[in-house]
Formats: structure tokens, C-alpha cells, sequence
């Protein structure tokens, strides 16, 4: 019981310093919602209309996956912070595993990520140029969105933990997720549908993680009664098990004392 | 060469404890090829104010590194409290690290209440904790401030109510004076003494052999890991020649310090630039033959009381902190 108070503690922790860093709380919706516009209206002039219908509701899912994206892995990054500042080594020193300590941290970007990303998705709904399709209905498609958001989230949050343990600095880590984010947002079906692609690119659609996080979004959201790129039970499939295993060994790693 | 291990139990608590707090055997412990810990064992009581002293590198926060847990011994035995170290044993300790440990972006209310939930206090007991604490330390009407707007004397004070807040009966203090000025250090001690007194036992690393002579009732003197000497320190320093000279040279006394040496009142001789800490049987003899023989090239002298430091070089050739002047041995930090 202790432990999950202990988990409630460093999660309400570190929920409250989010929301007192207003900057973070404003960009981070901001942005996804400024690219949705600058680049949702701008390419749907330029494209031709039989290949991507709407255009802007097509990438809608696509910024929602990368605002997840973003909070979540840089929400991970609040690991450096706390080891800089000394009170890692306070939480570390209180009657509890490594384990749970992570296990607070990391669900607190679960939970600011998945906060964001369904922020935008609650505004993005109501901007006349987005036509959801809901194709499930709108409340099983709205609980398929927000079940999506959760396993990518999870799988995120656990993959900045797991590189937290590889990388000594902050600067470091920045620059390696950025090497990892960037191709993973870009082969992932969030700008372009994979369909197209040629077939070395369509591979690299295929082992991405997130392309599978795309395409649930899609098949929530935009998708009127198409099955997917991959379809659902190998989207669900491959994200529930990633997230799984990369939230266990990125919540079960070790801390060192000297870094 | 070991001194005298008596522990000495002032309080009557420490009377009162048949346990120790801490026992330390052979404990072993490395840094690559470093030796942080070589063959290390203590027993410290409970109940008292226990100083491990010794240079930077003298293995003293690895040894509390190892009892919060933070490292794992290479072999040896620990057992605080009367167990052995585990994750749940930390629920019986504090600890107050050397450099700062307080996020800035949360305030002093919050700070104390996180701390009393990851120990699993029950709510109202954490808030009517806090409350005395921050009263105590003389922080109440800062309860609000953000941590980042103390000042370093009141950030200590924060850690120390913190480390206080769960009612430890054993905290580990790794040189929480560091960088304070005189005033809140000794504010801190204030504090430390009375937790003391409530039955708590400090163990204190520090290299500042004033601190640990004024608070420890037991010191031991580490170097490179190993036990050099342990005892009360005024048993440390009965065996120490009886004066401490300090003598200004105008020059570079190389060779008054080899001529010092070879006089058998002299102890030992430390030179720090044109500087020399004698230790002698008795001043007044010692300073006749010295000006006899190199008066003219004396800036100044000064009879000092012998310290902890003059125990150490003795025992170990050395001196414990490093000084400006360039008598510091060169340790590298842990």
C-alpha cells in the first residue's frame, strides 16, 4: 500500500511542476496545433485531392500521435532534472526500490503525454475544417483514441527511461531522441499514408512502433470504414507487447549513483 | 596503528542501547581499480554522535553510500539498526546529502509533505509533523516560499527537517555544513544536537576536524578506506605530542623543517609554503633552541591546542583537508 502511495506521491509530484511550468503546458498543445494548420492547409492546396482525401483530417491523427510523442519523451527527460537538482537521490534514499521510483516517474509521462495528446484531439474535434469519421461510433472510436494514446504513451515514456540509462546528460539525451523521434514520426504514416511509399520506405513503416500507434489513430479517426494499413489486431498486437516490455525494462533499470 | 577503540557513550541513550546502530566487518568496496573500502569495521552506538573523519577519498560517503543503499558492497557484513541493510530499513533512517537535494520548483510545505508520503505517513500526522519541524528549524513562515528563493542556510535546514520528518532513529550527515557561513552552522548543529538528544544517532562524515572534535563523541580516523584510529577525540589526542607550534618563515623553511625533524621533542613537522605545524613535547624548550638556531629568518609564532589534523598527520603522514597553502596531498574526491 505504501508503495503505491508512494507511486501517487512522485506522480502528483511531478504533475504539479508540469502544470506550474505554463511555457511547456502552452507549446506543447500550441505546436502540434500551429503545424495542423500551417502544414494541414498549405499541403492539401498542393496535393491532388484522389490521392488523400482531406487532407487536414488525415494528419490530425498524425499530430496527436506526435504531441505524444513529444511530452511523453520529454516529460522522461524530468529524470535529469531530478538528478541534477540532488532530489533523485532523496527519492532513492526513501524506503522504496528503484522500481517504484521509476514506476512514479514514468507514469507521470504517461499521464502528461496522454493529458496533451487528447487535448489536441478535444480541440482538433472542434475545428470546423476536421471531419472525424468515427467509424466505430463516436464513443468507441473516442475509447479506441484514448486507448491508443495510453499504449503509445506507456511505450514512449518506458523507451526515455530506457535511453535515460544509456545517456549520461541531458544535452545527450535530447540529441538522441531527436535522432530516434524524428524518422520514427516521419515513417510512421503521420504525414503520408504508407500505402504510396516505395517498398524500402514501406519497410521502414513497418518496424516503426509508432506506425502502429498511426494507424489506430486513423482507423479511430479518420478512417471510413477501411480496415488500416495494418488493421487492428496487429496494431493492438505489436503496441500492447512493445509497450509491455520496453515500460518493464525501462522501469526496472538501474540508477547509477555517479551520473 | 590503532589508538584506542572505546566508544564513548554520553548520552543516556547510548547507556540505555545494547545494539549498536551501525556494525560494520571487513567491508570491502571499489571503484574500478580504485579502493574506496578496504577491510573496513565499525561498531557505532546508538544514541550518539559518531564522526568518521578523514581526507576526500577516504572512503567515508561510499560507507554511507552503502548503508542508504545507493551501493553494493563487494563483501563484508553491515547491519544498522540491528538489521541487515534492506530497502525497508531505509523507513528507520535520514540522510542529509553534501550537495543540495531540493527541487526548486516545488515549496517548503511540499517539500516536507512529499517526503512524509514516500515514507507512508498517514496524512495528518505528516502535516502536524512538518508543521513542528519547520517551526523548529525556524522555516514556519517560509512554509509557502518556493525552495528555490531560501538561502543556503535555510536549504539545509529544509533537508535536515526533511530527513527529520519521518522520525529516524539514525541519520547520515555527509558534511551538511559544507559552504555554510559560521551563523547557520552552527544553527544546524543546534538542531542536529537536539535530534540527537531526542535519541537519535548521527553518524557525520566530514573532513573538518573541528566539527567532529566539538560535536563527535567518536571519531575514527579513515585513510584510503581503512580504519586508522577510533576513539573519543580527546583519548586521540593524549598520545599526541602535548603543543602545536605554527611558525611564519620569511623564507622557504626546507631546511629548518629538516633540521626540526631530527630533534627527538619534535612529533611531526608539516610545511605549507612558508608555513610550518610543529608538534612538540613542550613549546617552551622547543621554541628557545628554534630561535637560537634560525631566529633571524622568524616571521611569527603561534602556540596552538593540538587537533584531530596533528593526530592524523601523525598517525598517517598526511593532513585531512586540503589547503590553499599546498599542504593538501592531492586526494581526488569520491
Amino acid at each position: 500500500m505504501s508503495q503505491v502511495e508512494a507511486v501517487l506521491a512522485l506522480l502528483a509530484r511531478d504533475l504539479r511542476g508540469f502544470f506550474r511550468s505554463r511555457s511547456q503546458l502552452y507549446s506543447s498543445v500550441l505546436f502540434p496545433l500551429m503545424l495542423l494548420a500551417i502544414l494541414g492547409t498549405g499541403v492539401s492546396e498542393g496535393l491532388d485531392p484522389r490521392k488523400i482525401h482531406d487532407y487536414v483530417t488525415f494528419l490530425t491523427p498524425g499530430m496527436i500521435v506526435m504531441t505524444a510523442l513529444f511530452s511523453s519523451t520529454f516529460s522522461s527527460a524530468s529524470y535529469y532534472q531530478d538528478r541534477d537538482s540532488g532530489i533523485l537521490k532523496v527519492f532513492l534514499a526513501s524506503p522504496h526500490s528503484t522500481r517504484v521510483i521509476l514506476l512514479g516517474k514514468t507514469l507521470s509521462s504517461v499521464l502528461i503525454g496522454a493529458a496533451q495528446a487528447l487535448l489536441v484531439l478535444g480541440v482538433a474535434s472542434l475545428i470546423p475544417a476536421i471531419h472525424f469519421q468515427w467509424q466505430y461510433g463516436v464513443l468507441p472510436s473516442l475509447g479506441l483514441s484514448v486507448f491508443s494514446i495510453a499504449l503509445l504513451n506507456f511505450f514512449l515514456s518506458g523507451l526515455g527511461q530506457l535511453l535515460a540509462s544509456k545517456i549520461s546528460s541531458m544535452q545527450g539525451f535530447h540529441l538522441v531522441m531527436n535522432l530516434v523521434l524524428f524518422p520514427f514520426l516521419f515513417f510512421s504514416g503521420a504525414f503520408f499514408p504508407l500505402n504510396d511509399l516505395p517498398e524500402w520506405l514501406k519497410l521502414a513503416g513497418r518496424v516503426n512502433p509508432l506506425s502502429y500507434g498511426v494507424d489506430m489513430m486513423h482507423l479511430a479517426l479518420y478512417a471510413d470504414g477501411s480496415g488500416g494499413y495494418f488493421g487492428l489486431p496487429l496494431d493492438f498486437a505489436v503496441l500492447s507487447l512493445l509497450a509491455t516490455a520496453v515500460f518493464w525494462f525501462g522501469t526496472g533499470r538501474t540508477v547509477s549513483p555517479d551520473r | 596503528m590503532k589508538l584506542s577503540t572505546t566508544p564513548a557513550a554520553t548520552s543516556p541513550t547510548a547507556e540505555a542501547a545494547t545494539t549498536p546502530a551501525v556494525e560494520i566487518d571487513d567491508l570491502r568496496y571499489s571503484y574500478g581499480d580504485r579502493t574506496a573500502l578496504d577491510g573496513l569495521s565499525l561498531r557505532i552506538p546508538a544514541g550518539s554522535i559518531f564522526g568518521l573523519l578523514g581526507p576526500n577519498g577516504s572512503g567515508k560517503s561510499t560507507l554511507l553510500g552503502i548503508l542508504i543503499g545507493r551501493r553494493q558492497a563487494a563483501s563484508g557484513s553491515v547491519r544498522a539498526l540491528g538489521e541487515p541493510l534492506s530497502t525497508r530499513l531505509r523507513s528507520r533512517m535520514g540522510i542529509v546529502f553534501q550537495e543540495p537535494s531540493l527541487d526548486a520548483t516545488m515549496t517548503v510545505r511540499e517539500t516536507m509533505h512529499l517526503q512524509g508520503r514516500l515514507f507512508g505517513q498517514p496524512r495528518p500526522a505528516t502535516v502536524r509533523e512538518a508543521n513542528r519541524l519547520l517551526e523548529r528549524v525556524g522555516l514556519a513562515e517560509r512554509a509557502s516560499a518556493m525552495t528555490a528563493t531560501l538561502s543556503g542556510g535555510m536549504k539545509r535546514r529544509l533537508e535536515l527537517a526533511r530527513a527529520l520528518l519521518p522520525r529516524p532513529e539514525l541519520i547520515l550527515l555527509d558534511e551538511p555544513t559544507l559552504a555554510l557561513d559560521p551563523d547557520s552552522r552552527q544553527r544546524l548543529w543546534q538542531h542536529l544536537l537536539e535530534a540527537n538528544a531526542d535519541g537519535c544517532t548521527l553518524l557525520l562524515a566530514t573532513n573538518d576536524v573541528h566539527e567532529a572534535e566539538r560535536y563527535c563523541q567518536t571519531v575514527a580516523l579513515l585513510d584510503a578506506g581503512r580504519l586508522v584510529a577510533q576513539g573519543e577525540p580527546a583519548e586521540l589526542k593524549r598520545d599526541l605530542r602535548h603543543d602545536a607550534v605554527r611558525i611564519e618563515w620569511q623564507h622557504d623553511p626546507a631546511s629548518e623543517a629538516t633540521l626540526m625533524r631530527a630533534w627527538p621533542d619534535v612529533g611531526h613537522v608539516r610545511v605549507a609554503g612558508r608555513t610550518t605545524h610543529v608538534t612538540v613535547d613542550a613549546a617552551s624548550p622547543f621554541l628557545t633552541r628554534i630561535f637560537q638556531q634560525s631566529g633571524d629568518r622568524i616571521h611569527s609564532v603561534q602556540i596552538e591546542e593540538s587537533t584531530l589534523e596533528d593526530v592524523y598527520f601523525q598517525l598517517v603522514g598526511k593532513a585531512i583537508a586540503p589547503r590553499a597553502e599546498g599542504d593538501g596531498d592531492g586526494e581526488q574526491a569520491e
